[in-house]
């Protein structure tokens, strides 16, 4: 338990990976149950799932990088790659099932027109639902928030490994950080979001000061954690 | 939460005061009483006892979902599952090493529980202040579940390793990567219960008896990753103990199930004047 400038530096990674993530959740089109029978914009799933997902993806492919180099960058970057690729491949297929086999129009409710494609949208509503599929700004959005989950998670992996220099339970210490965060994160959203331009997203300081103070708690522990007995 | 249908005779709901002693103490003693078994017989064989030892705090975690989610989160039960195995992650691996580092080491189960308790009032009171959930128990909502989060972690840890040194832990349940099956099964034992029984009349006994149940076959996992750490005997036991514990209550919650069921009167098919 040796404190010092790095440890403070580990923390503040720490904290910021917390944050990211909190945010990140944000932009993430999440329907939960009414998307998955295609009544609400949005990946039919819950945020935590969907959350998790990204972040696992983003913690494997920044603990790969981490096996061929110690440099920050290129981990961050391959995590944040990582997951984005898992959450594009989910919206992906998600939206060819809405395509052609549920045969449903992409249509987002809360906004009149697509920010990105300046399409119409409520024509394409069905009565009752609230938008269908995962239209063009929220696979946009999905995207960006998968990417600040992935940096959030391998920013929050890589001072872990530097301090106990266990790559497993590092990993299992990040999961449990990315929980913590991307609950309060969908607790803050209440379930459901579309991505950036939902006006639930303004919403987004509650959940950043939530993470900040959950963070700071789990961080202060994390450091602490010295390896003992060669493990 | 007596609304609605459903046959009468389930017993009046435990106090959750009461539910948290007996969760909390339970689980402390029974993990505490597992490792004087174990390091006075100089065997591993009483590692089951560990996982027994995790049952109480599933009880107390199933009961605080219950309880917190009857006010609807807005997220789906999972997520709060999730987040007290979280939190019980966390706190039970720095527990574990604080106390070795401060040379105490069997008070890191205590240590952890402190944190996770502490922790979980806290992230209670950020959502109902700066989210403005208004949920009045929250607080203690997530007290409890933290704490029973983390206890259902030790317990289940103590099953796989058979020890309760920090070395030993990290070795046989987190570099094996066996805490991903205690996480998840774990985390379906705490928040399952609750996600299967809701409703209108939805009963305690009910939901706490699925709660061990699930938990038996927690325990089964566990015991076959034991087979691996500790081998064949304790592992074995293990398993046995696990299936008997998923039996008696799987035949118990069949028979509340019942209970609870309503009626189904057959009235015949429509008169041959209503067609």
């Amino acid at each position: 338990m040796s404190f010092d400038i790095n440890t403070i530096i580990y923390l503040l990674e720490i904290i910021v990976g917390g944050l990211l993530v909190g945010v990140g959740v944000h932009f993430v089109p999440v329907g939960g149950a009414p998307a998955a029978m295609a009544q609400a914009t949005g990946i039919g799933t819950g945020t935590v799932q969907l959350a998790a997902g990204s972040g696992l993806t983003g913690l494997l492919s920044a603990g790969l990088m981490m096996s061929v180099t110690d440099n920050i960058w290129p981990i961050l970057a391959t995590g944040a790659v990582g997951a984005m690729i898992m959450m594009d491949a989910t919206m992906l297929t998600g939206s060819w099932i809405y395509a052609y086999a549920v045969g449903a129009p992409f249509a987002s409710a809360k906004v009149n027109y697509d920010p990105i494609t300046k399409f119409s949208q409520p024509p394409y509503v069905a009565p009752g639902t609230v938008g269908q599929g995962i239209p063009t700004v929220c696979y946009v959005s999905g995207t960006i928030g998968a990417a600040m989950g992935g940096i959030g998670g391998a920013l929050i992996y890589y001072p872990l490994v530097q301090i106990n220099g266990n790559p497993a339970m590092s990993a299992v210490f990040a999961v449990g950080i990315f929980m913590v965060d991307a609950v309060l994160a969908s607790w803050n959203i209440q379930g459901t979001i579309e991505g950036f331009h939902d006006p639930k997203f303004k919403k987004w300081p509650k959940a950043f000061k939530s993470c900040l103070v959950a963070t700071i708690i789990l961080a202060v522990v994390a450091v602490l954690i010295t390896p003992i007995g060669g493990v | 939460m007596t609304v609605g249908g459903g046959a009468a005779g389930a017993p009046q709901a435990l106090d959750p005061k009461k539910i948290r002693i007996y969760g909390l103490v339970g689980s402390v003693i029974g993990i505490y009483l597992a490792w004087i078994l174990n390091s006075v017989t100089g065997t591993n064989i009483f590692s089951f006892v560990g996982a027994l030892a995790a049952l109480f705090g599933v009880v107390l975690g199933a009961n605080a979902v219950r309880r917190v989610c009857a006010y609807g989160i807005g997220t789906g039960v999972p997520s709060i599952g999730m987040l007290a195995l979280g939190m019980g992650v966390v706190a039970s691996l720095f527990g574990l090493n604080l106390a070795e580092q401060l040379g105490v080491g069997v008070l890191g189960v205590i240590i952890a529980l402190v944190y996770s308790v502490v922790f979980g009032y806290v992230i209670g009171l950020i959502a109902n202040r700066v989210m403005g959930f208004n949920i009045p128990i929250m607080e203690e909502g997530l007290f409890d579940l933290s704490g029973a989060g983390t206890m259902a972690i030790l317990g289940w840890s103590f099953a796989i390793s058979g020890s309760l040194a920090y070395a030993d832990i990290v070795k046989d349940v987190f570099n094996t990567g066996f805490l991903a099956i205690i996480f998840i099964c774990g985390g379906l034992a705490i928040l399952h219960p609750f996600n299967a029984n809701l409703g209108p009349d939805e009963k305690q006994d009910r939901t706490l008896v699925n709660g061990v149940m699930v938990g038996g076959m927690a325990t089964i996992a566990t015991g076959i990753c034991a087979l691996m750490t500790l081998g064949f005997a304790a592992g074995m036991l293990e398993i046995v103990v696990g299936f008997a514990v998923w039996y008696y209550f799987y035949v118990w919650y069949f028979r509340l199930a019942k209970r609870d069921a309503s009626a189904v009167v057959g009235t015949g098919l429509l008169p041959p004047s209503a067609l």
